[in-house]
């Protein structure tokens, strides 16, 4: 132990504290930086008395990472959902009721109140069946159902189209995230074999692990050598020594009982309800989901109030002994040749239109929903209104009872085998706001689970700025000894050549 | 007059001792530094026996058995020896020499030269299995950290952990993948990256499909063979298939745990599924790894305390290069010291011996650190007071004999 080893031990505490400072330097510079996980600079006596940084460490929770990122996932996917299902229910969202010279009114847009507004349109024109102006007003109510259905129906394809192209979005993100994720684990790989600092490289692959869990679920495992592989939630691989390739292509428009094309990873598709892989959270399932099964669904239930209209409005044969099938009445849609079964309905809610033959615009006579023989004017077949009087009103009574009347519906559409036209419509109604309703819930419940394992992460691996101030005061006393010590042994120095 | 021969012969003493003091100061900050001493002797007259009036001798030696302390650099070649021992060093015209002067950097054909000239000598091991023992000074050769190659290597080996679904339907033979048919389904499905010869990477689809109770069956597909868009059917047949047989009782695997895969254009991969579960949880893969890697270019070069110096590639692989030896002698303080802190053997050092750092005697070899001077100046700058005063009394004498001279001659008449 000399004079000369005592410089070179002050030398090494300089060094040390000028690592330590910087370290705390980062961690306040990053306090509000999110996912930013506080550094240690580990210290450890060297060979010849002196200190050495000897590594930079973080102060890391990987169990509280990983929760948030499952959390994140799953809020992604509610918060996907929910927002499409928000855009549906605008179609649903009915006003307050208006009371008119013929009744009470609905105002709201959904096929429930329109329907409501068109039984009420047809009894009041059964009461007085030769006032020609009751009946341009059933023809305009019958319009108003299949404006909202028509609507409706081109919202569930809006919306099946807007997540097509969210899930094109998400599968790019994804990739480019993916391909990020491959540079900062190389790096740490390389880091690690080398000795280097991989601290910022630690901290980036967190970051980018936690925007990709926005996009999917993911879980993730970690090799001996440092590296990461990434799996989805479902178990497909996304990153092991290389990043793998999701492939989607994008359908721009989706008619109704069209699906769009699935997301696919080495061949193997992870969207879709046959996928054996399917995943489960984050924006690309939430996105899917509504693409795939809300939205169809609804676009069903939608097809069968229509093809419910077509079949409840239809006419019959009135001959004697009925030989001609039934016909589309009031209700019908282009290239209609009969009356659809309820499995054969798909994409009738947007072409299901009033029969031109009632509408006087086009030409037609608002006094056939009276007498009969929409369908085919003229046909003998299908005049109920035989005799021709203008007080009949056997006709239209019948017609304002069917919309209460039992039918069959298709159960795969969600809503029962059997109800009135009425009460599917108002069941389909309350099917959406439901479905709505919980998307909400759980949206608002996972972004508040975000929030807490966010919060906690920050608690457990966070800057504190108290400690760092604490240890900022300790370097600063620390330095400032080793300055003392370094004048002292050069006064000594002096001494000792003044002496000589 | 032998007052006269003794007080010059101290005055020349002390003014060599005054000249080993400078050295000394002089190399206070020089790298493996060692400091001289100056050793006195009396000179004795051989004919009388007497040693009085004979005077003083001196010797100077380098206390090359001393250890500098051993200060840390940022430069990964910058060496430093703990413990006994010197570098093998060689100059430029090829001779060999000793040296603790480890401030070694590449030159411009990657050579390692320290601060002095000399370039650093160690056996090249690169692409021997197992660590080399070094015994002799043949066969070193200059140690060169450039224009190593980019470095592949292909898989062998490789371990998966998963659980299987143990409430998964099963599939019926007709439809199970090693069918390879267009309406091949599974259960669950993984891939993983394998190396070929050539460091091509490869995504093998690993298949899992389950067909019976605790039985499951699985596939490996090279993914490149997969029909248009992806999945069945494959252009070839299966690289791998087997059966896999779980326990009833714990789900733990009972056979089939190991997966012979040959990677096209690479090995044959040993995949290890010992640890396959089959429980009543979902699918998921909870560690896998594989070895090879693809080609990475050099990196950087770790040295480790034995002396092995090895390549760090890009890809995080690292492949030993060199064996650095240390060598030492008998007497390393009676090494001849040649310019640069450099020795080279004599006959009074004794021959030199090589060995691996940390074996036989020798230390350890540490990396990114130089071993300072051993002067200290404040104990120079002490001898140096001595050494003056000394110097001082030997010319009072001097002066006394000249007095006593000029007395003599007055004498004369």
């Amino acid at each position: 132990m000399t004079l000369s080893s005592a410089l070179t031990i002050i030398n090494s505490s300089f060094a040390a504290t000028a690592a330590q400072s910087s370290t705390i330097a980062s961690n306040i510079a990053n306090v509000n930086t999110p996912g930013y996980v506080r550094q240690i600079a580990n210290q450890a006596t060297n060979g010849y008395g002196g200190a050495d940084v000897v590594s930079i460490a973080r102060q890391a929770n990987v169990a509280l990472l990983d929760q948030l990122n499952v959390s994140t996932s799953e809020s992604a996917s509610q918060s996907a959902i929910a927002k499409g299902l928000a855009a549906l229910a605008q179609t649903v969202n009915d006003s307050a009721t208006a009371s008119t010279a013929t009744g009470v009114l609905q105002n709201g847009p959904s096929p429930s109140a329109m329907l409501a507004n068109l039984q009420s349109a047809l009894t009041t024109y059964a009461a007085n069946p030769g006032n020609a102006s009751l009946g341009q007003a059933a023809v305009t109510a019958a319009q108003s159902v299949t404006a909202s259905l028509n609507g409706g129906a081109a919202a569930v394809q809006e919306v099946r189209s807007q997540a097509d192209a969210q899930m094109a979005a998400c599968v790019g993100s994804i990739n480019s995230l993916l391909a990020q994720f491959s540079g900062a684990n190389a790096q740490i790989v390389a880091g690690l074999a080398t000795g280097a600092n991989v601290v910022p490289a630690q901290n980036a692959r967190d970051s980018i692990l936690t925007q990709l869990s926005q996009q999917v679920g993911v879980s993730t495992t970690t090799n001996s050598d440092g590296s990461m592989s990434i799996y989805t939630d479902s178990g497909v691989t996304l990153f092991q020594e290389t990043a793998r390739t999701l492939a989607f292509s994008p359908t721009p428009v989706l008619t109704a009982g069209a699906s769009g094309s699935a997301v696919t990873v080495d061949g193997i598709p992870i969207t879709g309800a046959g996928a054996p892989m399917q995943i489960a959270s984050g924006a690309l399932a939430g996105f899917a989901q509504l693409r795939d099964t809300i939205a169809p669904q609804y676009q069903a239930q939608l097809d069968q109030i229509a093809g419910g209209l077509v079949s409840a409005f239809a006419e019959t044969d009135q001959s004697a002994r009925p030989t001609q099938p039934g016909r589309p009445g009031l209700f019908t849609f282009p290239g209609a040749t009969g009356v659809p079964v309820n499995t054969a309905v798909t994409g009738l809610a947007g072409q299901i239109e009033v029969n031109a033959n009632v509408d006087p615009s086009q030409g037609g006579s608002v006094t056939l929903q009276r007498d009969g023989g929409i369908s085919s004017p003229g046909n003998p077949a299908y005049t109920y209104n035989a005799s021709g009087g203008a007080g009949y009103s056997a006709r239209l009574t019948e017609l304002a009872s069917q919309i209460d009347a039992a039918q069959p519906f298709n159960p795969a559409a969600g809503l029962g085998a059997s109800a009135s036209l009425s009460g599917y419509a108002n069941a389909s109604v309350s099917w959406l706001q439901g479905q709505n309703q919980q998307a909400n819930d759980a949206s608002t419940f996972q972004s508040s689970v975000v929030a807490q394992a966010s919060a906690a992460l920050s608690n457990a691996s966070g800057v504190n700025l108290d400690a760092e101030m604490t240890n900022m005061l300790n370097i600063e006393n620390s330095y400032t000894t080793s300055a003392k010590l370094l004048t002292t042994v050069n006064s000594m120095f002096s001494a000792l050549i003044n002496a000589a | 007059m032998s007052i006269l021969d003794a007080s010059v012969s101290g005055m020349l003493a002390n003014s060599n001792w005054l000249s080993g003091i400078s050295q000394n100061v002089a190399n206070a900050n020089t790298t493996g530094y060692k400091n001289v001493e100056t050793q006195f002797s009396a000179l004795v007259d051989a004919s009388s026996g007497v040693s009085a009036g004979a005077g003083v001798k001196t010797t100077m030696r380098s206390l090359n058995g001393l250890q500098g302390q051993v200060e840390g650099t940022s430069s990964s070649t910058d060496l430093a020896v703990q413990g006994a021992g010197f570098f093998v060093v060689s100059d430029a015209g090829g001779n060999i020499y000793f040296t603790r002067n480890g401030s070694f950097v590449p030159d411009a054909s990657g050579n390692l030269v320290n601060a002095a000239g000399y370039y650093l000598m160690g056996a090249n091991v690169l692409g021997s299995a197992g660590p080399v023992s070094l015994n002799s000074l043949s066969g070193l050769q200059k140690v060169n950290v450039q224009g190593a190659a980019a470095s592949a290597s292909p898989s062998t080996t490789a371990s998966m952990v998963a659980n299987l679904a143990s409430s998964a339907s099963v599939i019926t033979a007709a439809n199970l993948p090693s069918t390879n048919s267009a309406g091949a389904t599974y259960t669950d499905e993984t891939t993983m990256v394998a190396y070929d010869n050539l460091g091509g990477a490869h995504t093998i689809n690993l298949y899992f499909a389950k067909t019976g109770a605790n039985t499951w069956e699985v596939d490996a597909y090279d993914s490149g063979a997969a029909a248009a868009g992806g999945g069945f059917p494959y252009s070839t047949g299966p690289l791998a298939t087997q059966n896999l047989t779980f326990s009833a009782t714990n789900g733990a695997l009972v056979s089939g745990g190991s997966l012979a895969i040959p990677v096209p254009g690479g090995q044959t991969v040993a995949l290890n599924l010992s640890q396959t579960t089959q429980l009543a949880a979902n699918f998921g893969v909870s560690s896998a790894s594989i070895n090879g890697n693809a080609p990475g270019n050099l990196t950087g070069v770790a040295i480790a305390k034995d002396g092995t110096l090895s390549f760090q590639y890009g890809n995080g692989s690292a492949a030993n290069a060199y064996e650095i030896p240390l060598a030492n002698v008998p007497s390393p303080d009676n090494l001849t010291s040649v310019v640069g802190d450099a020795y080279a053997a004599n006959y009074q050092s004794g021959a030199a011996h090589v060995g691996n750092a940390g074996a036989g005697g020798l230390g350890t070899i540490v990396s990114s650190s130089l071993e300072t001077s051993t002067v200290d100046l404040a104990t120079e700058l002490t001898n140096m007071i001595s050494a003056q005063s000394a110097y001082e009394a030997n010319s009072k004498v001097f002066q006394t004999g000249a007095k006593i001279l000029d007395v003599l001659n007055g004498l004369q008449p």
